[in-house]
């Protein structure tokens, strides 16, 4: 195995604000996200899907930049710029020419100082948010299937379980007055880190974050939603109807053990085990081997999320098979772990494609146009979630030292009915069928 | 030149406005090799050790186009099989060979090429090589497999006609190449179901040729090692020379005319306009990529300015020149909400005769040229971006020079050069439309704009409700 390094610089301003930088040279780009701790876990009841609507209500102006000036300037300086709203966290980030690193933090830490948003602004972004989720949902076979489908399943705290993309009567609800308290209450230096990775000097990059962020007041009073869960002891079922596609479709999800605990590292190494393409146990099973499904894969967020998260596994099967049917299949591809140990051949040929793939997701992340995405995501979680940034570069070895009776174990504790939920989404002409 | 260096010692104004650029740092392309092995194989390698991996593209210049006449897709299905054994390896120990070397591993055809790609890390560059050659040479289609294979397919072609981006993308190219092979972008069910084995074996016997193929590698890796690799590897491979097709022409449509793909229950219309435009190796290339960024192409772009963050009417407007090998067509897609379709149409064609109409603003000129350069800049950090760029050069037989003079090129770009551009290339008057939705919401609105021609979700007209 090749010795591998990832340089990683991190300091704290007076106001709280942490700052990550990470040099690399390959090209002459920089790539620069702020990223606060506000997700659309953590958004307000009753106001769901709020956490989002703000996020684009932060492209449409701030105190010395108006609505389109951030888009115009960072576009003109030859970068890209996005935004989005996750789980725990949302991220701003720019990948730009590293000559217009300065630029760019003065844009993040203008709006980070203050937003300058009316209402014409925000019933222009309502408009766009409500296209949005139809174009990725309601007008798309399978459109938020099973991201929005398993956690109203899977929960019963509102936290978890609301409508991440928001119910369209909330966003019609939502008033300016609402879009400042949001800002004043989640965006403040102390509840977010800036991190800039590529071509840059670490001294330098601290010096330009001193100079436009540090004079930002910190909101001493961050408030944070409790996302605990009570104890689950039953399997949870629902039923999806599927609009357009014409094939039955199952999502399995397992909960996780907590971040930061050695478990979650033997989660990361079974998921592997069952998922990730054509060798993983559940592709292997239910679509090659039975031919039940096909398409059956599956995905734990190990690294990005800091409350209740699942395991889940996506099956599209043949109609002529039943939901019942092809449950059972997937559930003696799960019984074999509880009952046979991983053999070391098949657990150090997983580790070896963790690793390669942990490679992978710091390299690049988002397309090819935004160089080390992953890494700055990687670091900004570590950072937010764990306090850690170094920790990119020993994450690995808690993956890599898993043992086949601690995999074992942990399908017997975590890989159980009681602590699962099934969501079916069929087309209405097969529902009943099953 | 250091960030440090930049900075100026006191900020020169209290934040009111943007800090200008800093001087621009070079783009340093990595070194590559170009050599052409006796058989005929381009090797392409190009160094890059940010990580311990590495990328290789194994492209052969034959693809679905070749047998869009007779069997639509025909090369994708045989490239998704190539991957499931090969003489020596069931499906299941390529799986696992590639698991064990850290690799995932594509096979897939497009309409001017089929290739075999593969990344994984770089202490396994002579297993992954091995295992591209042996994909490439002894793939032995397994009967079973072909089966299994098919039926799959047969599911996704069924999901793709529930699609509202894929239907109206088929329609379009439909209605602009007519004859030609760039017509077909997928099968149907019955051309699915009508795949015979004896055919994939032909297909790959025929064009899995070292011949007209290029082998693409980036990565971590020393170019001397790796050269001498793919000799051992792929030197003694011998295979025919497949024969140049002669598709016909494609159509120049005269007038606009309305395509409606009826979706029945469809919450929002897909809008798609296009026209047929230009290559890569057109004379005119560049600036008609600088016109597309200042029309549609980027996030500041007016139309996306216009129709997103002035009406709201849609979230992902968006305009591309799409160059395949032998055409290439122009197209502005958008997804909106129904009451505004024709609202949408109008605003498109307002800003394309615009941009035709009227010389750019020397600051739109300006951004768009930083734009162009700056983002092509961040493709080559990393190893897809790279591999990426390099394939484009190399497929579409692009001069040596492209990558290095691109940036060049682009800054010399005038307002005129844009301006002529647009008026050859975005071709409003004979622009063709196909709006994807349910009629009873979007009829009216789509006969506004021309005569109107109805099909269902199978691609059969379907007469007026």
């Amino acid at each position: 195995m090749k010795h591998f390094q990832i340089p990683v610089e991190h300091t704290t301003l007076a106001n709280g604000l942490r700052v990550v930088v990470s040099q690399d040279r390959t090209a002459p780009v920089v790539t620069v996200g702020v990223y606060y701790q506000i997700g659309f876990r953590l958004e307000p009841q009753g106001r769901s899907g709020f956490a989002h609507l703000f996020e684009h209500m932060m492209f449409q102006g701030s105190e010395n930049a108006g609505k389109m000036e951030h888009i115009r300037l960072i576009n003109s300086s030859g970068g890209l710029l996005n935004g989005t709203t996750n789980y725990d966290l949302t991220n701003y980030f720019e990948s730009v020419p590293s000559n217009a690193l300065e630029r760019v933090l003065w844009l993040e830490a203008d709006r980070m100082r203050a937003l300058k948003v009316d209402d014409e602004n925000l019933r222009n972004q309502r408009d766009v948010v409500k296209e949005e989720v139809r174009v990725n949902v309601m007008n798309q076979p399978y459109g938020g299937f099973p991201w929005l489908d398993l956690p109203p399943v899977a929960f019963r705290n509102w936290q978890n379980a609301h409508n991440f993309y928001g119910d369209f009567a909330d966003l019609d609800a939502a008033s300016l007055e609402d879009v400042q308290r949001f800002f004043h209450t989640y965006y403040a230096p102390n509840n977010a880190v800036l991190l800039m990775v590529g071509d840059l000097e670490p001294a330098g990059a601290f010096e330009l974050a001193r100079r436009y962020f540090e004079d930002i007041p910190a909101n001493p009073k961050t408030p944070r939603a409790d996302v605990t869960e009570k104890p689950q002891t039953e399997e949870r079922r629902g039923e999806v109807e599927e609009k357009f596609g014409p094939l039955p479709a199952i999502a399995v999800g397992y909960t996780l053990p907590e971040r930061g605990t050695h478990e979650r590292n033997v989660a990361g190494i079974v998921d592997r085990v069952l998922h990730g393409g054509r060798a993983g146990r559940v592709y292997r099973g239910l679509v090659l081997e039975k031919q039940i499904a096909v398409e059956a894969d599956g995905h734990a967020e190990i690294f990005d999320t800091n409350g209740p998260t699942q395991m889940v596994t996506r099956i599209f099967h043949k109609p002529e098979f039943s939901a019942e049917q092809t449950m059972a299949a997937f559930d003696e591809v799960i019984a074999e772990l509880h009952e046979k140990l991983i053999s070391e051949e098949e657990l150090d040929a997983v580790k070896v494609k963790f690793r390669s793939d942990y490679y992978s997701m710091l390299e690049g992340g988002m397309g090819s146009y935004m160089p080390r995405f992953g890494l700055m995501h990687y670091l900004a979680c570590l950072t937010l979630f764990d306090g850690d940034p170094d920790r990119i570069n020993t994450a690995l070895d808690g993956f890599l030292k898993v043992t086949p009776a601690e995999a074992q174990a942990f399908a017997r504790k975590y890989l159980v009915a009681k602590n699962r939920a099934i969501v079916l989404r069929q087309p209405p002409a097969l529902k009943g069928a099953a | 030149m250091t960030t440090t260096s930049t900075v100026p010692q006191k900020p020169a104004s209290p934040r009111s406005t943007a800090p200008s650029l800093a001087p621009e740092r070079p783009v340093q392309w990595p070194h590559r090799e170009v050599r052409t092995l006796p058989n005929g194989l381009q090797v392409v390698l190009a160094e890059s050790h940010a990580f311990p991996k590495i990328a290789a593209q194994l492209y052969f210049r034959a693809g679905n186009a070749l047998v869009a006449h007779r069997s639509p897709g025909l090369a994708s299905m045989t490239a998704t099989v190539v991957r499931t054994g090969t003489a020596s390896r069931s499906s299941h120990r390529i799986e696992e060979d590639l698991r064990r070397m850290g690799a995932d591993l594509g096979t897939g055809a497009g309409a001017d090429s089929s290739n075999i790609s593969v990344a994984g890390l770089s202490e396994f560059s002579a297993g992954l090589l091995d295992l591209v050659a042996d994909l490439a040479r002894n793939a032995s289609f397994p009967e079973d497999e072909f089966e299994r294979e098919r039926r799959q397919r047969l599911e996704e072609v069924k999901i793709e006609r529930t699609t509202p981006g894929f239907l109206a993308n088929e329609r379009l190219r439909r209605v602009l190449f007519g004859q030609h092979p760039y017509a077909v972008v997928a099968p149907n069910e019955a051309q699915v179901a009508a795949y015979k084995h004896d055919d994939l074996v032909a297909y790959y016997k025929r064009h899995y040729s070292p011949s007209d193929a290029v082998l693409i590698v980036v990565g971590d890796f020393v170019t001397a090692e790796m050269f001498a690799q793919i000799e051992r590897t792929f030197g003694d491979w011998r295979a025919p020379q497949p024969e140049a097709p002669h598709p016909p022409e494609p159509p120049h449509a005269k007038g606009r005319h309305v395509h409606l793909v009826h979706l029945p229950g469809s919450v929002q219309t897909q809008v798609l306009v296009g026209n047929l435009a230009i290559t890569r190796r057109a004379p005119d290339w560049h600036a008609t990529v600088l016109a597309n960024a200042i029309y549609g192409g980027a996030f500041h772009s007016r139309l996306v300015m216009n129709i997103r963050e002035q009406k709201g009417y849609t979230y992902s407007p968006r305009s591309g020149v799409n160059p395949l090998r032998q055409h290439g067509y122009f197209s502005v897609s958008a997804a909106v909400r129904n009451d505004v379709a024709a609202a949408t149409l109008t605003e498109i064609f307002y800003e394309m005769d615009r941009i035709r109409a009227l010389p750019v603003t020397p600051e739109e000129l300006e951004s768009a040229r930083n734009y162009l350069t700056g983002v092509f800049s961040l493709g080559v950090a990393t190893l897809d971006g790279l591999i990426g760029q390099l394939s484009t050069v190399c497929l579409d037989r692009l001069p040596e020079s492209y990558l290095e003079d691109y940036r060049e090129r682009v800054r010399a770009l005038t307002a005129d050069d844009v301006l002529g551009a647009a008026r050859r290339h975005f071709d409003s008057a004979d622009s063709q439309i196909v709006l994807v939705g349910d009629r009873a919401q979007i009829g009216e609105q789509a006969a506004l704009f021309g005569d109107v021609t109805t099909y269902d979700t199978q691609g059969e007209t379907i007469r007026a409700a």
